[in-house]
């Protein structure tokens, strides 16, 4: 179960003092999916960072089965991102140097998955995605859709508790975006993970019931 | 996480951005090569230096109040050649001219085989074993107005004629102890009377110079043996000068390359800030990307270090074949009265400090990228990238 409490998170730039976040709240519970929606600059990501714990926000609470994610210690909330969280960011999030199956594997790496059973999620992951033979292929030889496929499965190798997509079929055409958010969407319901998407696509809006409308860092809607 | 696997990661960086691995190894790699070169070259012309020096006349070690029973002497490991001169003061006269001189029976041909200072001939000849004959230095031939073939008298200190002896041979070295109160005839020319034996050792090449010299002292206590470090303490100055003018020329060419270690690897690194970013946040602890940075640029440092040290390897032994010939800028200089020709040499200093120097360089020039990375948020990161 996560819950977002009260949320509130701002910046400080040459513009002056910017609210990011408002006193955003809600839950979700496991296998479920939200859909953050809004137009750019709304705080769709500062949510999602806040989530992942990778910002720490000024009040509120982001509380994960019972545990407040935002009073932990750096490298606690590191070690909280690497176990229990998958990150799908916008195009071009692949490690460039790494071939496919070096990518899916760093994940597995950093959560001491390895031998066999590494060697099989990777397979496992590749016929998942329908990526079987692409495994010795570096992303820059890869389509853009084919990238985006690898980022999901990569974000899911450790089978994370929560999956965090940020605007993730940006890149990819409506057809492509669909079929691989249908993907997420299935997966995550079998495995019982929190999906949180960033997204201000109308399309996969449709697909889950829980949308939140966030403008100009607060919540239009509750879910 | 894995050190093994980091350092995979490390490796795989740098192996598919080969072009800028290229690029940064490049400078590294000719930083080495120059310095094992210019190392290999400080040795070289110390080892000339000696050479010209000890070769010359007086040997490595001189050896001074031997006896008659004692000689010759036992030759010891790493040494090349004993040489036995007798020493006598005497008297020329020549022209009505009368100089003192310190009078040296010696075996010219073994002095032929192991000295320079014969080569040193600018008129007539070296005498031959049983020529009664005078090798002369130019500046006493001057003041006697002695010329090859003229005739000069040995006088004994009471005024009496001794010996006439023919000037085979006019010399200069160029070095005032020889040049100056010097003079060489056949040992069996020597007339008789009072002489002194003196010693002049030749060691091999990477001979202990101290340790043959104790042995010396342990053989023979009531002589004198002095090394050459001893007899020649300006030119043992000059070698030590020359070791610390090298370090500091290995230091300061590493600390100025360091520093553009450290910015093209920042850049570099800065060119994968987004990659960096996104590894963190997935969970890359902030040891882990330092690691992963010192491993990278370890690999790096080392890998260029290696090919540094080959080239820089395989010039010295080019050169130490052929020799580097400056006798054009040492003809007045006395360390270099024999030859000119450097042949630079490697000794296990020239050869590993400055691959060293770059990998404990190249690893402080790591410090700034990855200061510069490991406080970044990744959320700053990737908002920014």
């Amino acid at each position: 179960m996560l819950e977002i409490q009260a949320l509130s998170k701002h910046f400080v730039s040459g513009r002056g003092h910017i609210s990011a976040l408002t006193d955003i709240s809600f839950s979700v519970e496991q296998g479920k999916g939200v859909i953050l929606a809004g137009r750019s600059g709304s705080g769709k990501t500062t949510l999602l960072n806040c989530i992942g714990a990778l910002e720490v926000p000024d009040s509120g609470a982001v509380v994960y089965n019972g545990v407040n994610i935002c009073t932990l210690s750096p490298r606690q909330r590191t070690l909280f991102r690497r176990c229990e969280v998958g990150f799908v960011f916008q195009a071009g999030n692949l490690l460039p140097w790494l071939t496919v199956a070096e990518n899916l594997q760093f994940p597995l790496e950093l959560n001491d998955i390895r031998g066999t059973a590494q060697q099989r999620r990777i397979e496992e992951l590749l016929a998942t995605f329908s990526l079987a033979g692409y495994e010795q292929a570096l992303p820059a030889e890869l389509s853009g859709g084919e990238s985006q496929r690898i980022a999901f499965a990569r974000a899911i190798a450790h089978q994370p508790a929560l999956l965090l997509a940020d605007e993730p079929t940006a890149s990819l055409d409506s057809s492509n975006g669909r079929q691989l958010m249908e993907l997420m969407f299935s997966l995550c319901r079998t495995q019982g993970t929190i999906l949180v998407i960033a997204t201000h696509d109308q399309e996969l809006m449709a697909m889950t019931d829980t949308v939140m409308a966030l403008k100009d860092g607060r919540m239009e809607k509750k879910p | 996480m894995r050190l093994t696997f980091l350092c995979n990661i490390a490796g795989l960086m740098l192996w598919r951005s080969w072009r800028t691995t290229a690029v940064l190894s490049f400078m590294v790699v000719s930083a080495v090569a120059a310095l094992v070169f210019l190392s290999a070259l400080a040795v070289g012309t110390n080892d000339a230096m000696i050479r010209n020096s000890t070769g010359l006349f007086s040997g490595h070690i001189a050896g001074s109040g031997i006896r008659e029973a004692d000689a010759p002497l036992p030759q010891l490991p790493g040494v090349k050649q004993v040489l036995v001169r007798r020493q006598q003061q005497a008297l020329l006269s020549a022209n009505g001219r009368l100089e003192p001189v310190l009078l040296m029976g010696v075996d010219p041909a073994q002095e032929q085989a192991t000295t320079a200072y014969w080569k040193k001939t600018v008129a007539g000849a070296f005498p031959t074993a049983h020529e009664e004959a005078l090798f002369l230095s130019q500046e006493t031939a001057k003041r006697l107005q002695l010329s090859v073939g003229s005739r000069v008298t040995l006088v004994n200190p009471q005024g009496a004629a001794v010996k006439p002896l023919t000037v085979a041979g006019v010399y200069k070295t160029g070095i005032t102890q020889l040049d100056q109160g010097l003079a060489f005839c056949p040992v069996g020319v020597l007339p008789t009377g009072p002489t002194e034996l003196s010693i002049a050792v030749f060691l091999q090449a990477d001979a202990p110079l101290e340790a043959i010299a104790a042995q010396y002292r342990r053989l023979l206590p009531s002589a004198v043996f002095t090394p050459w470090t001893e007899f020649m303490p300006d030119l043992k100055q000059l070698i030590d000068l020359d070791s610390i003018c090298m370090a500091i020329v290995v230091t300061l060419v590493f600390a100025i390359v360091s520093v553009g270690i450290s910015c093209a690897f920042l850049i570099f690194t800065l060119k994968n800030l987004r990659e960096h970013g996104i590894m963190k946040a997935m969970g890359l602890l902030s040891g882990d990307t330092a690691l992963l940075l010192v491993a990278q640029i370890g690999m790096l440092t080392v890998a260029a270090a290696v090919v540094g040290t080959l080239v820089g390897a395989a010039t010295v032994a080019v050169f130490a074949q052929i020799g580097i010939d400056i006798s054009a800028f040492t003809s007045h200089n006395q360390y270099f009265s024999v030859s000119g020709v450097l042949y630079p040499r490697l000794t296990a200093l020239a050869l590993f400090t400055p691959p060293l120097a770059a990998v404990v360089f190249g690893l402080a020039a790591a410090i700034w990228p990855i200061a510069a990375i490991v406080r970044k948020n990744p959320a700053d990161i990737l908002r920014s990238v």
